[in-house]
């Protein structure tokens, strides 16, 4: 079900938006709360996730001039080579539109078996209307019942269970928990 | 997991399964009121003693060149 771009509230018109422009450089998701957000859930955030593959130096420049010259700003520096040295040590880097300090895109590079493992399966899900990929909705259920676990995260997850019951799968949630377990705790 | 509040989660979950075409308008209406509530906070904020420095603090900005309202 396509939506009509009326429906786009202020994060799914930042988020389509700057996808687009990281779609033309590399691989990327979007993951955890805005994904629970666009699904329809009702709350707010000040920040979207993104991870994207790791790019070398001069593929991340060009990215990163494009995001520039598209209106876009690095919170933390102008300088191309600054933001990717954080990148490289797998820090954060936040984006907004120029001028205002929100919405923020966060983005960092896949750092481990299990951002690798949400990239290959990335979806794009029709109930958001959105042209995004996203992680799948059972890593992203396992992240939010396994690691994450805050009153907040645990009301994403039940959210998604709900509202994409069909593609709730026991078995992979499972799975990407041990993996969790594995590598992160 | 909050009692209670997760009761209105669920049905506000189903609400979206079973409603997918009604469901957008009100989230919508949600999330674009929220940013505006932040702008309005912005401005009050902006016109405050030391207030750009308070939201610079506040949203972490380090690079100023971004943010004319920074200069």
């Amino acid at each position: 079900m396509q939506r009509e771009v009326k429906d786009r509230n202020i994060l799914d018109k930042f988020c389509e938006e700057f996808c687009a422009i990281v779609e033309k450089h590399c691989k990327y998701i979007v993951v955890s709360g805005f994904l629970a957000i666009a699904s329809g859930r009702t709350r707010g955030t000040e920040d979207i996730d993104m991870i994207i593959e790791r790019l070398d130096f001069d593929k991340f420049k060009l990215l990163f001039q494009d995001l520039t010259q598209k209106g876009f700003v690095c919170m933390q520096s102008s300088d191309a080579e600054e933001v990717y040295s954080y990148l490289k040590d797998n820090i954060s880097v936040r984006f907004t539109r120029k001028d205002k300090e929100l919405p923020e895109m966060e983005v960092k590079f896949v750092k481990d078996i299990l951002d690798e493992y949400q990239l290959k399966t990335r979806v794009k899900l029709e109930l958001t209307g959105l042209d995004v990929w996203f992680s799948n909705v059972n890593v992203n259920i396992a992240f939010k019942e396994e690691l994450l676990k805050s009153s907040k995260d645990l009301e994403d997850a039940r959210h998604l269970r709900i509202v994409y019951a069909e593609q709730v799968d026991e078995k992979e949630i499972q799975s990407v928990k041990q993996l969790i377990q594995r590598f992160r705790l | 997991m909050r009692e209670g509040h997760i009761e209105q989660v669920e049905r506000w979950a189903l609400f979206v399964k079973e409603n997918p075409t009604k469901w957008k308008k009100i989230h919508t209406d949600f999330i674009d009121a929220l940013f505006e509530k932040h702008d309005s906070f912005r401005e009050k904020l902006l016109q405050m003693p030391n207030g750009k420095e308070k939201l610079q603090k506040l949203y972490n900005i380090k690079n100023k060149e971004g943010y004319n309202w920074l200069k």
